[in-house]
């Protein structure tokens, strides 16, 4: 199209532009309007599930554990606040609460024992031996959540992985990675030597008695000079489940 | 769970550190007091009064895990109880350990209300008739330690409680309760 020259072309050219604003601003609010809808339809969709499902996810742990990833898929907390709609339906709020003062409570009371650090499957294994009473059985998931949770308070609860397994920390220990090596290498046995070290980890003999040194100052570790070939062990409680072996009936 | 004749051992007696005195303060503080409730619970329900370091005690002792507490590490268990008041060393080089699962005052208590439930108010005894006589049967003070049941009769003769007196033959002490 040739381009016309004037005043009443550059008039054209704004009428144009004008007529294209709205229809675009039409077109996006149709989009908003239809997003609204899908959303509203939506909530209360999870609403309804989620009524209909209560029981279900107050008593059923693996229920509950899909229901929050669904939640989670959807940006939705259930867990976000104590007062929220969520909260009012479920009441799986306080649950998590009730849960994380008894995860603290359990860290407190094997601390002297493990030094602070504790197996995931041991502390939910001694939050089940506390709650017998209570309806609902607690998953590994909800441990985790509880856990997440206890971290507004700042008081450095946190969740470390070794090797397969999750540990706990309820102390202020900063775990490097040697020490972590060394954890995961303890989990076969419960225990390793300054031997065992320096061989599967191929380190210097000086670093393995440091790292080892380290964990015993933080009470993470014991030893053991009692085995006939006179070679110390180093036993990590927090490792080898003896949380069992010591405070589980104190509990 | 182990067993000790009908005595439960506690469960950390399965785990080999336990067995080697602990070289970080907070660590060796749970250890002492898990082995000071172990030690004052045994000999309590065993009635041992008197535990020797160098004898070979199954207390001390877990053949499952072959483990065996050290000299050293007994000594500690046995000092802490010591400061504790619940024990007190026999000899100089610490070499026998007199047990107090139940302190001094504790055992002159028992005495008097096994006094007051016999009704021997202001009767003579011997001290061996309170540590084996047919009265004494089924309560604590049967079998118990003599140098524990003397120290606790001096303690109630010194509150004007009772009369020690020398008896004949002259090895047969025996008690005049005035209630």
């Amino acid at each position: 199209m040739r381009r016309r020259p004037g005043i009443g072309g550059l008039q054209t050219a704004a009428a144009a532009r004008d007529q294209y604003r709205l229809l675009g601003e039409n077109v996006a609010k149709l989009r908003t309007d239809l997003m609204k809808e899908q959303l509203v339809t939506f909530r209360s969709q999870l609403e309804e599930f989620a009524r209909k499902h209560k029981n279900d996810i107050r008593k059923n742990p693996a229920f509950r554990s899909q229901f929050h990833e669904m939640c989670a898929k959807v940006g939705v907390d259930p867990l976000a606040s104590n007062k929220g709609f969520w909260a009012e339906l479920l009441g799986i709020g306080d649950f998590y609460y009730e849960l994380g003062v008894q995860i603290v409570d359990i860290c407190l009371v094997t601390r002297p024992h493990n030094g602070g650090l504790i197996k995931l499957e041991e502390l939910c294994k001694l939050l089940g031996q506390r709650r017998k009473s209570a309806r609902e059985a607690v998953s590994e998931d909800d441990c985790l959540r509880a856990i997440s949770k206890l971290k507004v308070l700042g008081s450095g609860f946190e969740v470390i992985s070794v090797g397969k397994s999750k540990l706990i920390r309820s102390v202020p220990t900063e775990l490097n990675k040697d020490h972590n090596e060394i954890l995961e290498l303890a989990q076969s046995q419960g225990f390793v030597t300054v031997e065992e070290v320096q061989r599967r980890l191929s380190w210097s003999s000086g670093r393995a008695t440091d790292a080892l040194e380290i964990l015993l100052d933080e009470g993470l570790a014991m030893i053991d000079d009692g085995h006939r070939d006179g070679r110390r062990r180093y036993w990590f409680p927090c490792v080898s489940s003896a949380s069992s072996y010591v405070g589980a009936d104190t509990l | 769970m182990q067993e000790l004749g009908d005595f439960k051992l506690p469960p950390f007696f399965n785990y080999p550190p336990y067995f080697t005195l602990q070289p970080v303060r907070d660590t060796r503080e749970k250890q002492v007091q898990l082995w000071k409730d172990l030690i004052l619970n045994y000999c309590k329900t065993q009635n041992i009064f008197v535990i020797g370091l160098e004898e070979d005690s199954p207390l001390f002792t877990n053949p499952v895990i072959e483990r065996s507490v050290s000299h050293e590490a007994r000594e500690a268990f046995l000092s802490a109880l010591v400061s504790d008041g619940r024990a007190e060393w026999m000899d100089k080089g610490h070499r026998k350990c007199l047990i107090l699962w139940h302190r001094i005052q504790d055992w002159a208590d028992l005495i008097l209300s096994f006094v007051k439930e016999n009704g021997l108010e202001d009767s003579v005894m011997t001290v061996e008739e309170i540590r084996s006589g047919p009265e004494s049967q089924g309560t604590e003070l049967h079998g118990m330690d003599r140098t524990v049941l003397m120290r606790a009769l001096k303690l109630l003769e010194h509150k004007g409680k009772l009369a020690i007196f020398k008896g004949t033959p002259a090895d047969e002490e025996g008690v005049k309760f005035s209630l």
